[in-house]
């Protein structure tokens, strides 16, 4: 039936039907991974603008003009929405999710193109909300990505009356889009998998993308629900989140995190798997335990959603259930802090080499470290009543989702480029680009940690009012922050053009440049419609580098012997 | 280490700073253990001709101790942080010690209002002192605080005293706070409240009892 | 609307900077400037100064620059928004803190003295006739017309809004405004706000006022 359609569009073969109503997978994995670059370039020059007015107070920002609160709280904002919405999901979930997923397990095609269509024309349509929300008279919504309410539910009291439904219609949006994906990314793996490819056979990044699928459909329902009833609030007048007409404010700060947590290890299990991929074709081990791993990855699955309250010990909840909480969200460091171990014990016998996806893969694993350990000032109640809201918990997060949705990111496009888009990108310059990456986006958030214990808060667009804060010492280290994003943002232009020039003038891509295991790599560089000339069988699993007594270092899954 | 970039007023504020100090210790260790077997292990099993990588499944006893005996020592640092977590929490905000005085903490779009009891101690009576902007407090004297909001969420934060709470329109949240350090300090709004979140800056004035006295006076004139 | 425009604005960035260089007149540079700044006010007074009733925000187009910055001063400083049942005035005294040099002030105070007059909202109310009687003590400072007397630091009232003359009135009479140390200005408007006897006289001014717009 897939095959029908994706052969349909092809004799039809016109530039629209093959690029812009396309149902072949890879397609759409690039339809996604082009918007969550594009995204990503929004999201990035937003954090210039409002970096340049924490280091230099209401200064001109070169290229923008003078911030205002107003301005700041909007900037501030959807920086946040966008880099977790249209960056982090579509470019780990869904493109790399389309693109890989009927690739690696053996198969021609979703086994809903056209519900992957129809997945992707709804984000694209929630992007463009989102963006037109920034244009509307008020201003783009400035209540914060957590959106939190009575603040979101009126325009008396945010001041953006069109921004605020705007922002959540877009929202609303982005969760339907991903909900038909991930129900179709579930049911391909389930059903279409190639002969012989059992579940332990499976590689790791594809477990990943569909356990945090399963993970984002079970835990969206209760925020849409919370969506439509914040969105009733601010448009119809009913009350649900507000105290003086019966409502409760808490009820949506549930609603949000028993999704926002879950989200978390949404986007981070398929950076995980992503890592486990590299590592393993670069230093030629088996991975080390996949039992191990697929456990640890259900485990975390499990209690992401017993943690989601950790964000809110200082909301006004009972104070007897913080210990509940804090139990909970320590014991997840024990399946996540193993994944870690497992990926380091990986290494231990291998033969390593360090192309630019290794470098990318491995430094995830060096800086995810920061952003783990640091959860656990987080995660303890005692310390968070201080950390809670400051800069604290910024650099936090940053350290766990920069190197997921950037360095993972950056990690699975140097690697599955040449089985995109067909050509190799320059290793020289994806060089350059790793350090100028990599280099300063320590030197943006180790600052902040420091200013977050000295007590920044978050969402202040100036400190010039406290004392305490308006330290020579504070705002030197809100400068280097500052500098070395201006640094980080001016070496991705490196990326962008290696990206760019490799894709129309980079050499040619044999079939299997990395001499790695799995299905994708069998199949031609970049992969026709229907993917594989003769349909694979699988034979063994992802994994088996080195195998002693053979003369390759590899034995790819789909060779009988 | 807190300490370090904030001074400690409360009471309290020398028990997070030591959980903090904890936390610091017990996963610095974690964090520099890893990164240096990490390091080591990309130096030592880098790509050398003629030496193949080994195949390793990490599926047998002996390999999967690698995993589990670290697996053990983290479980074994959760429960010490768990129950020092447990401890401090208890003590900020579970149990409240009996109060000297109470006053009422009212945020808004965007300004504080501190309602002071006056001379007689006694919150609701006619010489309470209502100050926006400004909170007096005695030092050493045992305080809890009646939180509640007007409009929005805010969140009363004082970082001196290591003390957060946030303030939910329709609740009437209350806390406590027993300051030891005579000086000024930043009271900020940690939650979200609008475009002028960064713009309600109050000061806390922690003061001696005849100090304190001279003021209210001065307030009642 | 803002973000849109401050595209806009990138545009014309380069443009900026050569005019930097140019010898420009120091009020022009001030205005310019003051239009950036006004960003900040524009979510309640409005892209055009013409205020909201919604948000509590009078109109502040045309109004002249000594007096703008001089009550943005005041809030500044505690002498305006000082009380904590004055809802409108504690949001906007925050905002006055967004300022802060005294040059931004006279920026945004220039900027918002260009921007053209608009005809106010009003809610009504209040008998005019009556207030006519009252509104002699006004006279000597506000001026006949109701547009107010630089030298005596009246501003003009003319343009604003009845349920704006009805709130401040109501701040002078209660002490919500001009109780404070250094505000010369609203002490003597307290005094003149005695004389209004009750909620009626106020409605009954505020309706006067009304009659003296062009």
């Amino acid at each position: 039936m897939s095959h029908d359609t994706a052969a349909h569009a092809a004799a039809h073969g016109s530039v629209w039907r093959r690029w812009v109503f396309s149902t072949d997978h890879k397609v759409i994995g690039c339809q996604y991974l082009f918007t969550g670059m594009a995204m990503a370039v929004i999201g990035g020059l937003m954090s210039y603008v409002f970096r340049m007015q924490l280091a230099w107070p209401d200064a001109p920002v070169p290229g923008y003009g003078v911030v205002s609160p107003g301005e700041y709280n909007a900037l501030v904002t959807n920086h946040g929405s966008i880099m977790i919405f249209w960056v982090a999901m579509p470019v780990l979930i869904a493109a790399l999710g389309n693109f890989l997923i009927p690739l690696m397990i053996g198969c021609d095609d979703m086994v809903f193109p056209r519900l992957n269509r129809l997945s992707y024309q709804i984000f694209l349509l929630s992007a463009l909300v989102l963006l037109g929300s920034l244009a509307v008279p008020g201003g783009g919504f400035g209540g914060a990505w957590t959106s939190y309410p009575p603040l979101s539910a009126k325009g008396a009291y945010n001041l953006t009356p069109y921004g605020a439904p705007l922002w959540l219609v877009a929202v609303a949006l982005e969760f339907v889009a991903f909900l038909l994906g991930g129900i179709n990314f579930v049911t391909t793996v389930m059903n279409a998998r190639a002969p012989g490819m059992k579940a332990s056979y499976i590689p790791m990044v594809v477990w990943m993308i569909i356990i945090a699928s399963i993970l984002f459909m079970a835990s969206v329902g209760p925020l849409v629900a919370g969506a439509v009833m914040l969105l009733f609030d601010q448009i119809l007048g009913t009350r649900f989140f507000d105290p003086a007409g019966g409502g409760d404010p808490l009820l949506w700060q549930h609603l949000f995190w028993f999704f926002g947590h879950p989200e978390v290890y949404v986007v981070l299990l398929p950076a995980m798997g992503i890592v486990a991929e590299i590592i393993t074709v670069f230093s030629r081990k088996k991975l080390f335990a996949y039992n191990t791993v697929l456990l640890t990855a259900a485990g975390t699955g499990v209690l992401s959603f017993l943690v989601w309250a950790h964000h809110q010990f200082v909301a006004g909840i009972d104070p007897r259930m913080a210990h509940l909480f804090t139990v909970t969200t320590l014991l997840i460091s024990i399946p996540i802090a193993e994944m870690t171990f497992v990926f380091i014990a990986t290494l231990y016998g291998g033969s390593i080499t360090f192309p630019t996806p290794m470098l990318f893969a491995l430094a995830f694993i060096a800086e995810f470290l920061i952003g783990g350990v640091t959860g656990i000032f987080l995660g303890s109640s005692g310390t968070d009543i201080y950390l809670h809201d400051t800069y604290f918990v910024l650099a936090h997060f940053h350290y766990t989702f920069f190197p997921i949705a950037i360095i993972a990111t950056f990690a699975a496009l140097y690697f599955w480029f040449p089985k995109m888009f067909g050509r190799m990108m320059n290793d020289t310059l994806g060089k350059i680009h790793f350090w100028g990456t990599v280099i300063p986006f320590n030197f943006i958030f180790i600052p902040l940690f420091i200013t977050g214990m000295g007590g920044d808060h978050r969402r202040i667009y100036s400190y010039e009012n406290f004392p305490m804060q308006m330290t020579p010492f504070l705002q030197e280290l809100r400068i280097v922050a500052t500098v070395s994003l201006v640094i980080l943002l001016l070496f991705q232009v490196v990326f962008l053009f290696n990206f760019f020039w490799s894709l129309f003038r980079g050499p040619k891509a044999p079939a299997n440049p990395w001499r790695a295991n799995t299905l994708e790599w069998t199949a031609p560089s970049p992969p026709p419609h229907g993917n594989f000339a003769t349909m694979p069988s699988v034979y063994r699993g992802p994994y088996e580098y080195s195998v002693p007594g053979r003369a390759d270092d590899y034995w790819p899954q789909h060779v009988a012997n | 280490m807190i300490e370090w970039l904030v001074p400690e007023a409360s009471t309290y504020a020398r028990d997070i700073d030591w959980l903090f100090t904890s936390i610091f210790l017990t996963v610095g260790f974690w964090f520099l253990l890893a990164q240096a077997v990490f390091f080591w292990l990309l130096f030592r099993f880098r790509r050398r001709d003629g030496v193949p990588a080994q195949y390793i499944t990490g599926e047998e006893k002996a390999e999967k101790r690698w995993i589990s005996i670290p697996h053990a020592l983290v479980i074994a640092c959760d429960v010490f942080l768990i129950a020092a977590t447990v401890m401090v929490w208890r003590n900020v905000k579970q149990v409240l010690p009996p109060a000297d005085e109470t006053i009422r903490v009212i945020g808004q779009q965007w300004a504080w209002t501190f309602v002071h009891p006056g001379p007689d101690q006694q919150l609701g009576t006619e010489d309470d002192v209502t100050e926006v902007n400004e909170l007096h407090v005695t030092n050493g004297t045992v305080y809890h605080f009646e939180l509640t909001s007007k409009d929005v969420l805010h969140s009363f934060s004082v970082p001196a005293f290591r003390l957060k709470q946030d303030a939910v329109p329709g609740r009437i949240i209350t806390g406590w706070f027993q300051p030891t350090t005579i000086g000024q300090y930043d009271i900020q709004c940690a939650e979200i409240c609008g475009i002028g979140h960064a713009l309600m800056p109050a000061r806390l004035y922690v003061e001696t009892e005849s100090a304190h006295a001279a003021w209210l006076r001065d307030r009642q004139a | 609307m803002a973000l849109l425009k401050r595209v806009g604005r990138a545009a014309g960035c380069g443009l900026f900077a050569l005019t930097l260089a140019a010898p420009v007149e120091a009020g022009a540079q001030d205005v310019a400037r003051g239009a950036q700044l006004f960003d900040t006010c524009v979510p309640c007074h409005g892209a055009n100064g013409a205020g909201s009733l919604d948000r509590r925000a009078p109109v502040i187009a045309a109004l002249p620059a000594w007096y703008v910055a001089t009550q943005i001063g005041n809030f500044k400083a505690g002498r305006r928004g000082y009380h904590p049942d004055d809802a409108a005035g504690l949001q906007m005294r925050p905002m006055a803190m967004a300022l802060f040099t005294d040059a931004d002030v006279q920026a945004v105070a220039a900027y918002v003295a260009t921007l053209p007059p608009v005809p106010p909202t009003d809610v009504g109310g209040g008998d005019a006739g009556r207030g006519q009687t009252a509104y002699a003590v006004c006279l000597a400072c506000h001026g006949p017309d109701g547009m107010g007397n630089e030298q005596l630091k009246a501003p003009p009232i003319a343009r604003q809004g009845d349920w704006y003359l009805v709130a401040q009135l109501d701040n002078f009479k209660s002490g919500r405004r001009g109780s404070a140390e250094g505000d010369v200005t609203g002490m003597q408007m307290r005094g003149m706000s005695a004389t209004l006897a009750d909620q009626q006289a106020v409605q009954d001014v505020a309706a006067y006022v009304r009659t003296l717009r062009k």
